[in-house]
């Protein structure tokens, strides 16, 4: 091969003979996506998420770190070597048949990892299977479902028979109301941890399509690879943009001097706080009108954290773009800057916003963005009459999201002149109406459309990079595209809010909760984007779960220079229960009362009142009292405990044998409980519209704004649709996520999809049937419309004739009367019924060493009426995962001037397959009747438990109670060393 | 995009060395480092894949691994004992292993790298095409010569292997690790120093003094060395 600046290449494509000129420079994944293999996948630079794993001469690869030359003489195959006819191979049919695929954005290299281990070894085990998963790193199931779909290929490869993947459905152990002594002899249900388990409610009817495990409605196109993701678009001329962002912590910028840049050939823009407006906004993806303060603007004069913006350039290829960037010359008068939430308040501490166009921060000269406080009753009384008081402070530190599929967005002109914005986003409707100021644009004039999108998790419930690429659009009047490393996305995107909680709590003789005092002081890095509404749901949260009849809550919201806290998943609740639920533990055992029975005596009940929420949030009841307060109206929870603890075997707890094993010394187990209670959407603010039109065939076309994160909402939904219409799931058509097209939705956050969305979809769905009731009562002569039943693609009258969908659709567009039969609906809803959770940990304890190992969770839900068990069993395995990383070895760290200094997944950390703990999923049903066929949500709660029950386990295995976050060895080990260990028996 | 001005593919070592004596160039082994890496100013990469030196051979008393085997290699290679194999495998996720080479682990000189810490309680040395044989213990300590290659790793396989070791999850890179193997006077610690060291069984943390990070500190990590250090010996007694 010659030194030449190209490079010839020779790559055997999926079985044919590619001859190729390359940059040598240009990775395989560049070229292989060059080449329209859409299935790889970006994650990192580094090859460390695998999405863009593909086999190379046979073994799995990542492509991100392999150069195309490199790849000369070799054979490279990828998942579209499987797309050779319509049906699925064995391999994606097994993958989409178990619910193995959420975004389904790292489904290509599974699939191909599958197919080479398969070959290699046609029967492998359950280790051989998670250590062929070991190089690809997943946010959304738990890997639980993708090992699964591996097995049942095994299966289908050696021509076996597969059964449908089904949940086990169990026998209630409780009445639904009153709890059971946990017996230690009940046997535990045996079946691979990839099945739900399932408790049904003699409440619930039998339906056709609800409650059934659906294959997702997009699993085809995931599981072939096929291009639906942001990225998946070529457009001619297209830029690229890249940004250059501050490498201090809070400095003013004097000087930006952008003229070397743009001599850069083939740069075509370099956008700064000289020729940006300066439009100011706050970027949580919130509804109108965001809460104050908006303390952003898209190019700054000042930098508030390293990884803040400075300036965007847009050039022909990503090098000129970086080479461009890194001649942008800028010079700082670096400022001080101040990073923990308490010492920002005190004196001294430098301002971090003392601009003067920034308005509605309660006191900016000690960085106090928000002071948030509700109550009820009197607690300083109650506190200082109970006859037992507890208090504890609590830390939780910061991490991140880490969707494997970065920020992205691709804006361009289109004909029309219009801006349309694609992008990953989970809330296209706010962001299409943020968007339109920072432009200049009338929000008539953009477009906001959502592909599939890579995971989310609250990252992307923000208006993060769209004003960059509309800017840039704008500007150089060329398809713009501007994707986040995996760098960028650790610094310049969004993390879960830090905080220090002190909680106080008077306790009556007999365990009876009289008062609860939390006090909050919220990190919310330098912009209050969630920072208020965030530290709502912490305050809702702490102070929901348990009655008392005095509760207070006082919040700090704080600036400070870390990059930026906003929405993750559990959105302020899961900093909430972990103080919580470590702190109610520690109580019962002063107290000497069984945790359980302690926490049992105060939590919520059914007809229990919710009665500090409406005074916190975006639209709270700040002064005097309501005429009727929300209650618990649906609750499993005795279900989900009982269920959980003979899961666990929870008798162990207090087995001083089986905590301390006598053949190894230094190890104590332990097993902790945490009990969870979230919110079902935010009431009278969460909104969803649907619409519903019938075709020629008797389908129907299904849109809705709500967005499909990879939870299986386009599912869920169709799934609500088909049963009302009385047509399987096949014959609705999802689309979903397009401000042009779809109605409007507030987006994908704060649990709301299915109940809020789900109910616009059944509402939609039943105008839909009554139209259709109408025709057919026409075509059967029948004087009674109501009288007539849809069911399995048919009109029926009572006396037994019937009509096809399809002959009411072509009467009814082609022969008499026609019209175009179609029903629209949208929903907000005045409740928020809580879904309720046991959530049980088992650990082990390293006492010389401090290392914690978790070897099983089990969570135990009650979601009302999971409408699909498995997409259902996939939102907790997913969020039990996300949760674990919290509790156990996730963390931002710092250097000294607030450089992050862990930005890769390496020594970031989250789990892996070969290394999860067992995971066991319950959902328990129970009929919510304001949800669509009863359901509940289910997609944050998993958040909510485990570092609680972590936590509780370790203090179980040594007596020692450990208070901040994460569990990692030196902070046990320290703590084992001031506390030393007990026998705890 | 990694910084790559030009590649380079020789076909045998003379050539390869010629290449690598220019300025700017470097060899690429498998890429997990270098592709990785956007910081870097621009190289020109000599990718060693032709060379030959992906064999694993036995030999009366010693295997020989090359330089370009990957890691992936010696898991499936019956000659590498089981201990060692596992250690292979543990030292990546499947989709690098693939990739990454032994001698690139060799040259990285990783402090955490317990794959050569298992190198070092086996005695190994290693081949450069130049230098000659060198100890690797020697050679963790000064790197690779500027302009040199490493050709082959050689180790006594014999006796069984253990690692003792602390991380935050059972697959993280472990933030301490001890490796005995019976029979020697000495364990092999990771980090501990900047490199993965040979260490007294007796008294391992003599002389050491940890860098800290955010994972460990100084401290701790000499805590983890006292107690890992007899789980390691204790595990193969």
């Amino acid at each position: 091969m010659s030194a030449s600046s190209r490079v010839e290449v020779e790559i055997e494509l999926n079985g044919q003979v590619i001859f190729d000129h390359v940059e040598p420079s240009e990775t395989l994944r560049e070229w292989l996506r060059r080449q329209g293999m859409f299935s790889v996948k970006f994650g990192s630079d580094s090859g460390e998420t695998g999405a863009a794993a593909v086999l190379v001469d046979g073994h799995l690869a990542s492509a991100d770190v392999l150069l195309a030359a490199q790849a000369s003489g070799h054979a490279v195959t990828t998942v579209e070597s499987l797309n050779t006819e319509a049906e699925l191979h064995p391999i994606q049919a097994a993958f989409a048949a178990t619910g193995a695929m959420q975004s389904g954005y790292s489904a290509g290299a599974m699939i191909l990892g599958t197919l080479a281990l398969l070959k290699r070894t046609p029967d492998p085990t359950e280790v051989e299977i998670r250590d062929m998963l070991s190089g690809i790193l997943d946010r959304e199931t738990a890997y639980v479902k993708p090992v699964e779909a591996v097995k049942r290929a095994a299966i289908m490869m050696r021509g076996g028979a597969t059964e449908p993947f089904t949940p086990m459905v169990l026998e209630p152990m409780t009445d639904g109301v009153n709890s059971v002594p946990h017996d230690p002899t009940s046997p535990i249900p045996q079946a691979s941890g990839a099945v739900p388990r399932l408790i049904p409610s003699r409440d619930v009817p039998e339906m056709s399509v609800v409650g059934k495990p659906e294959i997702k409605v997009d699993a085809v196109k995931l599981a072939k690879g096929n291009p639906a993701f942001t990225d998946d678009i070529e457009l001619r001329g297209m830029l690229h943009a890249k940004l250059l962002t501050s490498p201090h912590a809070h400095a003013r910028i004097v000087d930006i001097d952008d003229s070397a840049a743009l001599k850069v050939p083939g740069v075509h823009a370099v956008l700064h706080h000289n020729n940006v407006a300066r439009i100011k906004y706050a970027s949580g993806g919130q509804s109108w009108p965001n809460p104050h303060p908006h303390d952003q603007v898209s190019f700054d004069t000042k930098v508030r954290h390293v990884g803040d913006r400075v300036a965007v350039v847009a050039a022909e290829t990503v090098e000129a773009a970086e080479r461009a960037r890194d001649l942008i010359k800028v010079t700082y008068e670096v400022l001080p800057a101040v990073f923990d939430e308490r010492e920002a308040m005190l004196p001294g501490a430098p301002v971090i916003h003392d601009e003067t166009d920034t308005e509605e921060i309660f006191d900016r000269s000690k960085n106090i963005v928000h002071e948030i406080t509700a109550s009820r009753g009197d607690v300083d009384a109650a506190m200082a009459s109970a006859p037992h008081t507890f208090e504890q402070t609590f830390r939780v530190h910061q991490v991140q999201q880490c969707p494997i599929e970065p920020h992205i967005s691709i804006a361009w002109l289109d004909e029309d002149e219009r801006m349309v914005i694609r992008t990953a986003t989970q809330v296209p409707f706010h962001t299409r109406r943020m968007v339109a100021p920072l432009l200049g644009m009338d929000i008539k004039d953009i477009r906001v459309i959502k592909p599939r999108i890579g995971g989310g998790f609250g990252a992307k419930q923000e208006m993060l990079i769209e004003d960059i690429v509309g800017h840039l659009a704008k500007a150089t009047r060329r398809p713009v595209k501007l994707e986040l490393t995996r760098e960028e996305e650790f610094m310049s995107s969004r993390t879960r809010h830090p905080q220090t909680l002190t909680f106080r709590t008077a306790v009556d003789n007999d365990g009876t909760l009289i008062a609860q005092d939390l006090y909050l002081i919220g990190n919310t890095g330098p912009y209050g984007t969630h920072g208020y509404t965030v530290q709502t749901v912490t305050g809702l949260r702490g102070l929901t779960s348990y009655n008392a009849p005095n509760k207070r809550f006082h919040c700090d919201v704080v600036y400070t220079n870390i990059p930026v806290p906003g929405a993750y998943r559990g959105y302020g609740a899961p900093q909430a229960e972990f103080a919580l639920e470590a702190h109610l533990e520690d109580v019962a055992r002063e107290m000497g009362i069984d945790v359980i029975e302690f926490k049992r005596r105060n939590w919520v009940k059914v007809g229990s009142e919710i009665d500090i929420a409406p005074h916190l949030g975006e639209r709270a009841v700040v002064e005097g009292e309501l005429d009727e307060y929300p209650r618990v109206m649906s609750s499993g929870i005795e279900e989900c405990v009982a269920q959980s603890l003979r899961e666990i075997e929870w008798h162990r707890r207090d087995d001083l044998s089986w905590r301390q094993p006598a053949d190894r010394p230094d190890i104590r187990r332990g097993l902790g409980f945490a009990f969870c209670m979230h919110g079902t959407a935010i009431p009278f603010l969460d909104m969803g519209g649907c619409s519903i039109k019938l075709n020629d065939d008797g389908s129907f076309n299904m849109l809705v704004g709500a967005t499909d994160l990879g939870t299986g909402a386009d599912t869920v939904l169709g799934q609500i649709a088909a049963e009302v219409l009385g047509v399987p799931l096949e014959d609705i058509k999802v689309y979903s996520s397009d401000t042009d097209m779809t109605p409007f939705d507030t987006g994908a956050y704060a649990s709301s999809t299915t109940y809020i969305s789900g109910t616009a979809a059944m509402q939609a769905a039943e105008n839909v049937r009554v139209r259709l009731k109408e025709r057919a009562a026409m075509l059967l002569d029948i004087d009674q419309p109501c009288t007539i039943e849809l069911r399995d693609r048919r009109a029926w009258a009572p006396d037994g004739r019937s009509v096809s969908l399809e002959e009411v659709a072509l009467d009814s567009l082609h022969w008499q009367d026609q019209e175009q039969i179609m029903g629209t609906s949208s929903y907000v809803s005045p409740e928020c019924p809580p879904p309720f959770a046991a959530q049980l940990a088992e650990i082990e304890v390293d006492i010389k060493t401090g290392q914690v190992t978790v070897t099983k969770l089990v969570m135990a839900v009650d979601c009302g009426v999971a409408i699909n068990p498995v997409t259902a069993s996939g939102q907790v395995e997913g969020g039990m995962l996300q949760a674990l990383g919290y509790a156990h070895c996730e963390e931002y760290a710092y250097d000294d001037d607030g450089r992050m200094i862990n930005s890769e997944f390496g020594p970031y950390w989250i789990y892996r397959a070969d290394e999860m703990p067992e995971t066991v999923v319950y959902l328990v049903q129970t009929m919510e009747d304001s949800g669509p066929f009863g359901a509940k949500a289910v997609a944050e709660i998993p958040k909510d438990g485990v570092a609680p029950a972590v936590r509780n386990a370790i203090l179980n295995a040594t007596g020692v109670a450990i208070n901040d976050l994460p569990f990692t060895p030196e902070r046990v080990w320290r703590a084992l060393q001031v506390a030393p260990i007990t026998d705890n028996s | 995009m990694p910084l790559v001005a030009a590649y380079h593919r020789p076909l045998d070592v003379s050539e390869a060395l010629s290449l690598l004596s220019e300025p700017h160039r470097v060899p690429l082994a498998g890429g997990t480092t270098i592709n990785a890496d956007r910081a870097h100013d621009p190289v020109e990469v000599v990718d060693l894949q032709a060379l030959g030196l992906n064999t694993i051979a036995t030999h009366p008393g010693e295997l020989r691994v090359g330089a370009m085997a990957t890691l992936q290699s010696m898991i499936d290679s019956d000659a590498v004992p089981p201990a060692l194999s596992e250690i292979a495998r543990a030292a990546s996720p499947s989709t690098l292993r693939t990739i990454a080479t032994v001698g690139g682990t060799i040259a990285s000189r990783d402090s955490s790298s317990v794959l050569l810490a298992a190198l070092l309680v086996h005695n190994a040395e290693v081949t450069l095409a130049n230098a000659g044989v060198v100890t690797l213990e020697d050679l963790l300590a000064t790197g690779v010569p500027t302009h040199d290659l490493i050709m082959h790793v050689t180790f006594d396989p014999t006796g069984p292997t253990a690692v003792a070791s602390t991380a935050r999850t059972p697959a993280d890179n472990p933030i301490v690790a001890a490796v005995a193997r019976r029979g020697a006077d000495q364990v092999a610690l990771t980090g501990v120093a900047n490199t993965p060291v040979l260490v007294d069984a007796v008294n391992p943390t003599v002389g050491l003094a940890p860098p800290p990070d955010f994972r460990g500190s100084t401290a701790y990590r000499l805590e983890l060395a006292r107690v890992l250090t007899p789980r390691a010996v204790e595990a193969v007694r």
